[in-house]
């Protein structure tokens, strides 16, 4: 008899287990989770396995552009949307207008089986606000230097090697303003290349328009570099795309080198955020969470050629360097004094008013 | 309701006739629009092709101006040392060239020393060439164009892609679709010194070119990977140039060989469509580029509406519907006509057999016609023809079955009772008119004795004997009758006084007791003959046959051979 509360407690307890074991699964029985992602991100197959492991529905919505991932969770305010996947840089703005919410990362046990260089996310610029946790690291893909090994006899150590005259005329760069003053300013060793002092400007600009002349070509896209690359025998290519590029070059038969540059190479990173209408966090965690399996990373590299969180990518050495992208200071002045760099102009024309 | 033979018969000419127009009229319009679509493919292909040849001779037209002004004096003496003065010049020429050609978006002069800056540089801007100088002149050196000129012999063209111009300060070329032609200029010893560059209005050469074409056409044109560089709808050319590829191999799949080099040129009817919802017949060129450059091969197509196509169809289908309508208005109003001949003929038959039947009418028929109707109307005449002789010969025994009823076998004089009827005819018109007649009964004497003596067959010679001379005595209008055996009976008509009939009788007797020619010998017969007149003895028949037939005894008793009249009074004094 004197057992008896004790047995009727014990029997209590393991009820409430039971049911908080099991609840979370009966309620995702009934609900649908809403996803916004990237082309590749959220394969079919992939997201059958989540439904079949949580008796959730899932819902994935693709776009292929900043812009239109922007417009997709301003316009709902993010009610359409549980989570979706966007980039560092991009991020800050939909914490700025407090459209996504901070993410549990006990919630999350698979950041366990992240890469160090992921797990901190400390060092991780924007992945961050206030001590909080707003994304959760996911692909990324660096832009280092492709080199043609029968022209370059030493890996370059420096993106400076893109300024070097040796290969004047033989250098190969990616069309776009943005990267590329970072680039200039990573060049010069400044301590923000993201975010350019008024005063840095005029040696920025003049350091791209010697880049300019040293260069071959701009290209957009990956297989246009190719195309550009094999024709007009670069010898150097700044790869925007990363290891992307690498693979289409090395399958065109030219004998390429990769080489992460000691300043750092710009580097992507695309993350999942949780918005702030998200009906269901927990099961928002849990998509997260089932992404950092090894099937989905493996997915990842094998279908799209993208890097994941877990796995240790061949073309990086523990020791590389990769400089997360950034907000920058002034994209559209940038953009526009790219312009001009590109149409040919000298740095009077170029640093004049609009 | 009850429809004739010639009604049926003109529905189904009528049908056949529909029919026959109408499935020919059909298959006519079938075959004229395949020959119609047939045909515009041709056309569309010899336009396209007509297109290609022409963006040939524009380029090389281009390449000719870029020859003159690459080997003009003054800017190979320009390129090696600089002067105001030529510059001014060449900027003179290159505008004057500019002006003279509406699709020139640039004109400059390249040095290739300076990273490719230009020395001298005239864009279009709006409806005028504008000249850059100083500090707008540009380095070029990193452009492919740049490079790529540079590496090329002294007189070839280089030739760009197709884009998007997005070089800053370009004027009317920028963001306006450009293809750039240039060629290297050279110095006496071979060196390059640099590059003479035009760069083309896209859209007003194909303007141009396409202002020669039929309105309705709608024109393609491709890169070497497919991507629409013009597209009826804008928003699908360059495609690339904003990140999203629309490729001509994706909305026409026929294309694709042609993409992927393996054929000239395709032509389709394609109903796949995306920018418009009509189908429409295309073809596609390829047009494969010789001089060294970037693009390749060019796609060039031209489209139109299957619907345009087929308008001519159309009104050829409107002209044989006209034609297939009077062709079955035609068969009709012949239907009509055969139908109501036919039935004509076959009307009048029914007619002449009906009449025949009815009365034995014999109507004129077409047997005169060398056709079935004329064989079933000759073989109708045939029938009643055999009718009518069967007819007749049953009237001509009919009469004789009459004739035997009344006369008598042996004499061929009317019988008893052929004689009872005249006589009864005779009472009636003497009641009528009030005139008189006379029966006279008269009987072969001792018959049986000749009978007896001679046979049967003297008897019947006296009898026949008997009935000629009375036959021959009398006039016709009177009547001699054969009452059976050895009795004869004469009905007199008209008055006759007792003197008259005193005349008569005696005049009988003595023709009837002539010697009669019978088994090769004479025999003299005697008769006796009772005399009975009306009205005195009697005003019926049986009246006055009895009263001639107790005459007839009278005087047999009497004697024989002789006469008497039934009323005493009226007894002839000269009875033997």
């Amino acid at each position: 008899m004197i057992l008896l509360p004790f047995a009727h407690c014990w029997r209590r307890i393991v009820q409430g287990v039971l049911l908080a074991f099991f609840l979370p699964l009966a309620a995702w029985g009934a609900e649908t989770l809403h996803v916004l992602a990237w082309p590749g991100y959220a394969d079919p197959d992939i997201v059958k396995t989540f439904e079949q492991l949580t008796g959730a529905k899932v819902e994935v919505s693709f776009i292929d552009t900043d812009e239109a991932l922007w417009g997709r969770i301003t316009a709902s305010e993010g009610k359409s949307f549980d989570v979706f996947a966007v980039n560092t840089a991009e991020l800050q703005r939909y914490i700025d207008k407090s459209l996504v919410v901070p993410i549990d990362p006990s919630m999350i046990p698979n950041v366990a089986r992240q890469l160090p260089r992921f797990r901190n996310l400390k060092e991780i610029p924007g992945v961050m606000r206030d001590g909080k946790v707003y994304a959760i690291p996911y692909t990324y893909a660096e832009m280092g230097l492709i080199y043609d090994r029968q022209q370059v006899s030493e890996a370059p150590t420096s993106i400076r090697a893109l300024w070097d005259p040796r290969y004047r005329g033989k250098v190969l760069l990616y069309n776009g303003g943005t990267h590329n003053f970072t680039l200039a300013a990573q060049s010069l060793h400044l301590a923000k290349p993201f975010s350019l002092e008024t005063q840095a400007w005029p040696a920025v600009v003049n350091r791209l328009i010697d880049l300019r002349r040293n260069a071959m070509g701009f290209y957009n896209q990956p297989d246009e570099s190719v195309d550009l690359f094999r024709r007009k025998h670069a010898a150097i290519l700044f790869a925007n795309y990363g290891s992307q590029q690498l693979q289409l070059l090395k399958a065109a038969g030219i004998d390429v080198g990769y080489a992460i540059p000691e300043e750092g190479a710009l580097a992507w990173l695309d993350c999942w955020a949780v918005t702030r209408n998200a009906k269901n966090t927990k099961l928002a965690a849990a998509w997260i969470n089932y992404l950092l399996e090894s099937e989905p990373g493996q997915a990842l590299v094998k279908r799209q050629g993208l890097a994941n969180t877990t796995t240790q990518s061949p073309v990086l050495r523990t020791q590389d360097r990769l400089k997360w992208l950034e907000p920058v200071e002034d994209t559209d002045r940038r953009t526009l004094l790219w312009d001009r760099i590109l149409a040919g102009d000298r740095a009077s024309k170029v640093l004049a008013a609009p | 309701m009850r429809f004739g033979i010639a009604f049926r018969l003109g529905v189904l000419l009528a049908a056949v006739g529909f029919l026959a127009s109408g499935l020919t009229g059909f298959y006519a319009y079938y075959v004229s629009r395949d020959l119609l679509v047939q045909r515009a493919r041709d056309e569309l292909l010899t336009s396209t092709q007509v297109l290609v040849r022409r963006i040939s001779l524009t380029r090389q037209e281009v390449s000719r101006n870029l020859q003159i002004l690459a080997t003009h004096p003054a800017a190979v003496e320009l390129l090696q040392n600089h002067s105001v003065d030529l510059q001014n010049r060449i900027a003179v020429l290159f505008a004057q060239v500019l002006k003279t050609n509406p699709y020139y978006f640039q004109i400059r002069l390249i040095s290739a020393s300076d990273h490719g800056l230009e020395r001298v540089r005239i864009d279009r801007d709006g409806g005028k060439a504008l000249r850059i100088q100083g500090d707008d002149l540009q380095e070029k050196g990193h452009y492919p164009y740049v490079s790529d000129t540079l590496t090329m012999a002294s007189g070839t063209t280089y030739l760009s892609r197709i884009v998007i111009n997005h070089e800053d300060g370009a004027h009317a070329g920028e963001d306006q679709p450009t293809v750039i032609l240039a060629t290297p200029v050279v110095s006496d010893s071979g060196q390059k010194l640099g590059l003479v560059v035009i760069n083309l209005d896209l859209n007003g050469v194909f303007g141009l070119l396409k202002a020669d074409l039929p309105s309705d056409l709608d024109l393609f044109l491709a890169n070497s990977r497919g991507d629409y560089l013009i597209h009826p709808d804008a928003s699908k050319a360059f495609g690339f140039d904003r990140g999203r590829s629309f490729l001509i191999q994706e909305e026409f799949p026929e294309t694709k060989p042609l993409v992927d080099g393996f054929l000239p040129s395709v032509t389709l009817n394609s109903t796949r469509m995306q920018h418009v919802d009509t189908p429409l017949v295309a073809t596609f060129v390829r047009n494969d580029v010789k001089i060294p450059n970037d693009e390749g091969r060019l796609i060039i197509g031209l489209a139109q509406p299957l619907h345009k196509v087929l308008n001519q169809g159309n009104q050829l289908g409107w002209v044989i519907l006209q034609i297939v309508i009077g062709f079955f208005l035609g068969s009709a109003l012949l239907a009509i006509f055969i139908a109501r001949a036919i039935s004509r003929q076959i009307n009048s038959m029914s007619h002449a057999v009906r009449a025949f039947a009815d009365d034995h009418r014999v109507l004129p028929l077409p047997v005169k016609r060398n056709d079935e109707i004329g064989d079933l109307a000759r073989s109708v005449e045939k029938m009643q023809g055999q009718i009518k002789h069967q007819l007749a010969e049953l009237q001509a025994s009919h009469a004789q079955l009459e004739h035997l009823a009344g006369h008598d076998v042996l004499t061929g004089l009317p019988n008893r009772r052929l004689f009872q009827d005249r006589l009864e005819h005779a009472l009636a018109r003497a009641q009528r008119t009030g005139e008189n007649f006379a029966l006279l009964f008269i009987d072969v004497d001792k018959f049986k004795s000749i009978n007896d003596r001679w046979g049967h067959e003297a008897g019947d010679a006296v009898l026949k004997f008997t009935a000629l001379r009375l036959a021959t005595l009398t006039r016709k209008a009177d009547t001699v009758a054969r009452m059976g055996g050895d009795e004869f009976v004469i009905l007199l008509n008209g008055p006759t006084s007792r003197k008259q009939m005193v005349g008569i009788a005696e005049k009988l007797l003595d023709s009837l007791r002539a010697p009669m020619q019978v088994a090769n010998q004479e025999i003299l017969v005697g008769f006796s003959v009772g005399i009975s007149q009306y009205p005195e003895d009697g005003t019926t028949t049986t009246a006055l046959m009895a009263s001639a037939d107790q005459a007839m005894y009278d005087i047999k008793a009497a004697g024989r051979n002789g006469y008497r009249f039934s009323s005493p009074s009226t007894t002839s004094p000269g009875e033997i």
